[in-house]
């Protein structure tokens, strides 16, 4: 029997790749697989940022902390200076 | 086939209103769906549809000011939580760290605010503050002085000043309720 494929219909998801990209960003408490408050779809718009001392937030959320006065440029969890890992 | 062009714009106009939450709205929705008080709080909404400006109730059930009922004031504003929510409590008390007009020193509150912590870390603070107040960081300087050298003197101008009584010469609310 000779099966003649017409048509099909490919479904895809994504996910980060980290740990558990369930995981909440401590800042907008937004899942890691969603993106930001600021913006509007998930994904290479809106990255993730892990420091040195292994935290990890969205990008946009961690720069907005960084860039006020009052963070003195420390992580919100550990308050050592903030420097992106490698 | 009109009014359904009506709807239709209608529609769009709730749209476009629902689309202007704030981030700080957002944030702060999350932190009010987790919250779970203890029976000492309670939180009063004076505008219902205004989740940024609410009221806590704090009644400590132990402490120098157990048998009061403590009103403050919460204001959030937009940027929250890359901006503290603004606090101060509505009586007049005689408290180390809290001034005659309200103004709160808690360290959480100020130099020391982070947008990973909530709404809970800063009701778990006024809480703190009640049951155990800080000499160290005083903003009225007399009652923190009056801790540091004597705690059972203190205690007795703590237990006068929230029935309404006077000490120094300053009267206070009487804010008891059980």
């Amino acid at each position: 029997m000779k099966v003649k494929v017409k048509r099909w219909h490919t479904v895809a998801i994504w996910q980060w790749d980290m740990e558990d990209s369930t995981d909440l960003c401590g800042i907008c408490h937004g899942p890691f697989d969603s993106c930001c408050p600021d913006c509007r779809i998930p994904g290479d718009n809106c990255p993730l940022l892990w420091g040195k001392c292994t935290h990890c937030f969205h990008l946009h959320c961690i720069n907005k902390w960084i860039e006020t006065n009052d963070s003195e440029g420390t992580c919100p969890m550990d308050r050592q200076i903030f420097e992106a890992a490698t | 086939m009109i009014k359904i062009w009506t709807m239709k714009k209608e529609n769009a106009g709730v749209d476009k209103k629902k689309q202007k939450v704030t981030a700080g709205q957002i944030r702060v929705q999350k932190d009010l769906s987790e919250l779970d008080l203890p029976k000492t709080m309670k939180m009063t909404f004076p505008v219902p549809d205004d989740l940024l400006n609410f009221e806590l109730e704090i009644s400590p059930d132990e402490g120098f000011y157990a048998g009061g009922t403590f009103k403050f004031s919460f204001s959030v504003n937009g940027n929250y939580p890359h901006d503290a929510p603004s606090v101060k409590c509505l009586q007049k008390i005689y408290h180390p760290n809290i001034q005659a007009d309200g103004k709160i020193c808690l360290n959480i509150l100020r130099e020391d605010w982070k947008p990973v912590l909530t709404l809970n870390s800063v009701m778990v603070g006024l809480q703190y503050l009640l049951l155990e107040p800080n000499a160290d960081d005083p903003l009225n300087k007399e009652a923190a002085e009056d801790l540091r050298t004597n705690r059972r003197n203190f205690e007795t101008n703590v237990a006068k000043s929230i029935r309404g009584g006077s000490v120094n010469g300053i009267q206070y609310d009487n804010v008891m309720t059980h």
